[in-house]
């Protein structure tokens, strides 16, 4: 089979009472449960997600969508209708928009076609075209109804009557969309940018030339700015265009969206700062969509599920007597479990304690209600992160910190407490009355939404509020603080050629007193709650369970290093195969490579591949090569070996063959780099 | 050499001992001095000579060779050479005149042939001047060759020069002052890229002329029984890799299953473990046995056409195929919306070993294998051996694609991956292969070329169509086959146009050579000039040299000697060649 080209597998042995498999031990025997548990508690955040990412540019589609009616009834027959999508810098990375235009062309009938082209559709204009007639006679693209049967599903490049046509000429559309009295062909561009731009220019022009005959309609995906598309195109296709620009959501936001989705939903676990802030920080270095961003977070919930065995925990319906034991003495290894432990001990609960250890029943139950308290307090804290973001809004003065950068910083931990709290209760004592009250409602409606929050609060609320009422009926000025530094003046004085600071507070009234001592309650009303909400994940019990904070999987899985693999498996075979001959331990530690007789051929190949120049002699090297392995063998034998291992080489892109030099190889990687 | 010596004045006898040791030593081995002979090396050492003539004339002792000059000059004249009168005269024209060395060699040929007794100081200054530039040179061989060519030229006997130092250098070890200053071995421990500037320090390359001599490499005969016999050491170690691998396939179902693609990379062959992988995959899933395509991306060759025909064979209904297009792109586009349609309860799973082969890296591949990847109901799984495939995959197709990548290093052999006969040849250009990689190498070759050239080579690739299309009627088989690619592809439009567009007068000629291949080379070159590609042969040569140089085309006398030029490919890579170049 290995020299088809393609074929469908057969398996060797059809008697599947031959199992090749063993059947799995120790902790991997829950995996079917962890697999359904997966199944159920993925779903709800990929649901809230989905339906987040849809909703994302629906307003933009929306604006499209009415952009593309109204081009129906062209009213300067002579320029082309364009709506110019500006996607900013991933634009080229996810064809968003237009994908979203295409999923509305699915429903609904129209007499409308719509071509999607992109820069490698062809890279001079016969091709372009040819692919744009294809794309649009061709019966998949078509708008779901009657002309399937009398296409055949065979693309009709020729004519049934007049002149052969070439596969380019546009006659050929025309004549389709006359026959099919098409109303519109929407020819979209995905990647602007990466058209040359004589061809874009020339495209262009040549559908302002047959737009009497076809109705045609541009989209054009732009990543760059309208200025640059403009200089890029010449006079004459600008002429023809008529174009309106419609703006997308930028990446960042979206990202913000679906962490805000994923937060709000529920999820049943949890990822830790360190593996997020990696895969916000790769979202944010490279030009990433969405979708990587997404697929991240479902990975790391797959490795929980799949690779954590206590995850079967998470699940709270299972019965205890359907886990295996082996579960339930995991449980008791972890590090939460021991300081728990240690707490009761502490607290003379040893009876306590005993249960745990002793019945897997009780420690269950310990583990359920553990694990939903967990969930229960981590949910507070997004509500926290909310309301420190709602303050943000309201203050003046302060950045509106992401949601997603706090909750790296929460979930580290290192929130409470650190200058960005300390800094946003300063800033609350010294706000004026006007502002205290719009943070006032903010904080009132925010209460009304989320009922239990922030009842600890609500007298001093209430206190504020109704000082702020009686003021502004005697007075128009606001409320001052009396740690506002513009309330108080900074005097100088010289006394005995001494410069003397003295601050002193301007006179205020004993409303405005009042209101201070309001104001600070108010803040310290708040550092409390920060205090009591704002937990340290790793201070739960049973925070391995429901908090996945490994990045291992995600880096070698997302981010691999392919060349380092490979080059180190040919310059340390050892650190694979992990054989006692090759060891470069035996000989004195040594950690670096040392050539020897018994690794593989292709191994000692690479390493004197690695000592020489970029042009290696073949004779030279064959000699090196027979002077490491050649003890003992035959010519022929060692050389067998040098030809698979010269084969190998060029095979994996490290020579290639050289006219410089008779019998010379170029050599083309460099470790390392 | 006798009748040399004697014409030769006495002077010419003491020293000519040391010359006939020197010619001796030359007819040892004939073969080895005609060969250093050769070297063209005049241009160079006059060059080099010209700075050191200053030195050599206000300061005889800076230089080493003109201190071996007063060693072996006559007693008489040491201050003379030493210090040399103001000559500037002769000295900027020594400076100045290219063919200063031709010159003094004739000087001092004039000199010790006449014999001339009367040596007065200027003699003797212009004397101490040529020998002078004549041992600046640096190659004795050239001197040697020039003052050979001037004594045929004059057809005068050589006498043995007096005391030319050429004799004096020959015995000394040369050691070019670069040479001292490079240390014998790299320095150790470098980081990377220092070592990458290290070995790629201009002209610090010295690498050795042997060659290897072709016994030596096995035929595929030889190599197939030595590798049959040869016992891997690390057999136990590999198979240990294969069940360490082994033991994530359910790791790697779960991940298909949640509509991700795996990736494979590392050093060795994954057939095999690939191979179990899909064994395990069906024996879990019993008797509802997922639909499984294995693509073997490393075989030669792997078209697209071929890849999506099989896939639809596997996941269209039979009575349904005939009906489905044959266009690549048409096709691919009825498979995805079939998947929509039908959505099949199980998923359809690829398998794409070697997913960066050389047929397999084909952009069009590739998009088409990352379309199918996006489809929620086929999951790809691939193997990459090369170190640098990510590069395949620019962002919005990697994407598509929704890798997650593992390291799978098996350390087992190719076998199936590589022909290692093959392979070996081919880099180290022994016959074999062309070294270009065929089409795609062509077209990248026209790229940098000019547009006359591509004019060219056009001409050259129609008309070989063209007579290959005249003469077809001779072959059934071929033409039966041609016309099936043709319905095949619908796309060679403008190349049948191009083809009847020939002008008549031509056709007789082409008919003539029926079962010849390729094109005239005189009707070549006419149809050149009519098409203003070039206006001379001398400017069609040219044109034609990138092509040989290239292998892109290629010269072969007919049975009568007339010159036939060929483009060596298959019809329909000439077809698709000839589309693009219109």
């Amino acid at each position: 089979m290995e020299y088809e080209k393609v074929y469908m597998f057969q398996p060797a042995n059809d008697r599947p009472a031959k199992r090749r498999r063993i059947e799995p031990q120790g902790l991997q025997t829950s995996w079917k449960q962890r697999r359904l548990a997966f199944d159920r508690d993925w779903s709800i955040p990929q649901r809230a997600i989905d339906a987040r990412l849809h909703s994302i540019n629906a307003s933009t589609v929306d604006k499209v969508w009415t952009y593309l009616n109204l081009a129906l009834k062209p009213d300067q027959p002579s320029t082309i209708r364009t709506g110019i999508i500006l996607t900013g810098a991933d634009g080229a990375t996810e064809a968003g928009i237009s994908k979203k235009i295409a999923e509305k062309f699915r429903v609904g009938k129209h007499r409308r076609i719509l071509v999607p082209l992109s820069s490698s559709s062809g890279s001079n204009i016969k091709v372009l075209l040819k692919t744009l007639i294809q794309k649009a006679i061709s019966p998949k693209f078509e708008s779901s109804d009657n002309d399937l049967d009398d296409d055949d599903g065979e693309l009709r490049t020729t004519r049934t009557k007049g002149h052969k046509l070439l596969n380019y000429d546009l006659q050929l559309l025309y004549d389709h969309v006359r026959e099919h009295k098409k109303e519109q062909v929407i020819v979209a561009l995905e990647d602007t940018e990466a058209f040359d731009s004589d061809l874009l220019s020339e495209f262009i022009e040549l559908l302002g030339c047959w737009q009497d005959r076809i109705p045609f309609t541009c989209l054009l995906n732009v990543a760059t700015s309208i200025e640059s598309l403009q200089q890029r195109l010449s006079k004459a296709a600008i002429r023809v265009l008529d174009g309106k620009v419609f703006d997308v959501a930028p990446s960042s936001d979206e990202v913000e969206q679906v962490c805000e989705a994923l937060f709000n939903s529920g999820t049943p676990l949890w990822i830790g700062s360190s593996l997020m802030s990696t895969a916000l920080e790769r979202q944010h270095d490279y030009i990433q969509s969405i979708d990587s961003f997404v697929k991240a977070v479902k990975y790391a919930c797959m490795s929980a599920f799949y690779a954590n065995a206590l995850s079967v925990h998470l699940n709270i319906s299972i019965e205890h007597e359907v886990i295996a034991a082996d579960h339930f003495e995991a449980l008791r290894q972890l590090d939460s479990f021991r300081t728990y432990s240690r707490r009761l001990l502490d607290n003379n609960e040893v009876k306590l304690l005993t249960t745990y250890l002793e019945s897997d029943e009780a420690l269950r139950a310990l583990v359920s209600g553990r694990i939903a308290e967990g969930r229960q307090k981590l949910g507070v804290m997004i509500h926290v992160l909310k309301v420190i973001r709602l303050l943000q809004q309201k203050l003046p003065n302060t950045q509106v910190t992401p949601l997603s950068s706090l909750y790296v910083q929460a979930l580290s931990g290192k929130l409470n407490g650190s200058p960005l709290l300390r800094s946003l209760l300063l800033t609350i004592r010294k706000v004026p009355s006007n502002i205290a009250a719009s943070v006032l409602r903010a904080l009132q409606l925010y209460h009304l939404d989320n009922r239990d929050l922030l009842v600890d609060m609500q007298p001093v609320l209430f206190r504020l509020d109704s000082l702020i009422d009686a003021q502004r009926e005697t007075s128009t000025k606001p409320l001052r603080s009396e740690d506002d530094i513009h309330n108080s003046t900074l005097r100088t004085t010289v006394v005995a050629q001494k410069v003397e600071l003295s601050k002193q507070k301007s006179a205020l009234s004993e409303q405005d007193r009042k209101y201070t001592e309001l104001l600070v309650s108010l803040s310290d009303c708040l550092g409390e709650f920060f205090e009591e909400t704002l937990v340290d994940p790793a201070d739960l019990v049973f925070h391995e369970i429901f908090v996945y904070d490994l990045k291992s999987p995600y880096r070698e899985v997302f981010t691999p290093r392919p060349r380092h693999a490979c080059e180190r498996a040919l310059a340390t075979p050892h650190d694979y195969l992990d054989c006692d001959c090759c060891s470069s331990q035996q000989d004195g530690g040594n950690a670096e490579a040392t050539l020897a007789a018994t690794q593989p051929a292709t191994a000692v190949l690479y390493q004197l591949y690695l000592e020489s120049g970029s042009l290696i002699n073949a004779s030279d090297l064959w000699h090196a090569f027979q002077a490491v392995l050649g003890d003992g063998k035959e010519d022929a034998e060692t050389m067998a070996l040098f030809q698979r291992a010269l084969a190998e080489m060029r095979y994996l892109g490290m020579m290639k063959s050289t006219r410089k030099r008779m019998d010379h190889v170029a050599k083309v990687m460099w470790h390392g780099l | 050499m006798p009748k040399r010596k004697l014409g030769a004045g006495s002077q010419v006898a003491e020293s000519s001992t040391p010359k006939k040791s020197r010619v001796n030593g030359n007819q040892d081995s004939p073969a080895a001095t005609s060969a250093v002979l050769d070297t063209p090396s005049k241009q160079r050492s006059i060059l080099k000579g010209t700075p050191k003539k200053f030195g050599g004339i206000f300061n005889g002792e800076e230089t080493p060779r003109s201190q071996r000059k007063v060693l072996f000059t006559t007693p008489s004249k040491p201050d003379e050479i030493e210090a040399p009168p103001e000559s500037t005269s002769t000295l900027t024209t020594a400076r100045n005149d290219r063919s200063a060395r031709r010159k003094s060699a004739r000087l001092l040929l004039e000199k010790t042939t006449f014999d001339d007794a009367s040596e007065d100081d200027e003699l003797a200054a212009d004397d101490a001047i040529a020998r002078e530039i004549l041992n600046s040179t640096d190659s004795e061989e050239a001197e040697e060759d020039d003052f050979d060519a001037l004594a045929t030229i004059n057809n005068i006997p050589i006498p043995d020069a007096p005391d030319t130092p050429s004799k004096r250098g020959r015995g000394r070890p040369r050691i070019h002052p670069k040479e001292r200053k490079r240390s014998p071995t790299p320095p150790q421990d470098l980081p990377p890229h220092e070592l990458y500037f290290h070995q790629n320090k201009p002209g610090a390359q010295k690498i050795s002329s042997n060659t290897l001599p072709s016994h030596l490499l096995l035929t595929h005969e030889d190599y197939l029984v030595q590798i049959g016999a040869w016992q891997d050491s690390h057999q136990v170690e590999r198979d240990w890799l294969q069940r360490l691998h082994a033991r994530a396939f359910e790791q790697w179902v779960f991940e298909l299953d949640q509509g991700f693609n795996i990736c494979l990379y590392g050093y060795g062959s994954k057939r095999e473990l690939v191979d179990n992988f899909l064994e395990q995959l069906c024996a879990e899933s019993g008797k509802d046995r997922p639909k499984i395509i294995v693509v073997n991306g490393y075989t030669p060759s792997l078209t697209l056409p071929i890849i999506l025909r099989t896939i639809a064979s596997a996941i269209v209904p039979k009575n349904a195929l005939s009906a489905l297009p044959n266009q690549p792109e048409a096709l691919l586009a009825a498979l995805l919306s079939h998947l929509t349609s039908s959505t099949p309860a199980k998923k359809t799973h690829l398998v794409v070993h070697s997913i960066d082969a050389p047929r397999a890296r084909l952009s069009q591949v590739q998009s088409a294998l990352s379309r199918l990847a996006s489809h929620p109901s086929v999951s790809i799984l691939a193997t990459a051996d090369t170190l640098t495939f990510p590069l395949l995959w620019d962002s919005s197709t990697r994407q598509q694609f929704r890798w997650l990548f593992h390291d799978a290093t098996t350390f087992a052999p190719f076998t199936a991956e590589i022909d290692v006969v093959e392979e070996v040849n081919g880099l180290l250009g022994r016959g074999g292969r062309r070294g270009m990689g065929g089409k795609d190498g062509v077209r990248y070759v026209l790229k940098s070329l000019t547009e006359n050239a591509r004019g060219l080579f056009r001409i050259l690739v129609s008309e070989q169509l063209a007579a290959a299309d005249s003469s077809s009627p001779a072959h059934d088989e071929e033409a039966l086959s041609s016309e099936d690619e043709e319905m095949f592809e619908e796309v060679e439009t403008p190349s049948k146009r191009a083809r009847k567009a020939k002008p008549k007068p031509k056709r007789p000629k082409v008919r003539r050579t029926e079962v010849q291949e390729g094109v005239e080379y005189r009707t070549a070159y006419h149809k050149a000039v009519e098409d203003f590609v070039c206006s001379n042969e001398i400017a069609f040569r040219t044109l034609l040299k990138e092509f040989h140089d290239h292998q892109m085309v290629e010269s072969r006398k007919d049975a009568l000697g007339t010159e036939r030029l060929v483009v060596p490919f298959r019809r329909e890579e000439l077809e698709t060649l000839l589309e693009e170049l219109v």
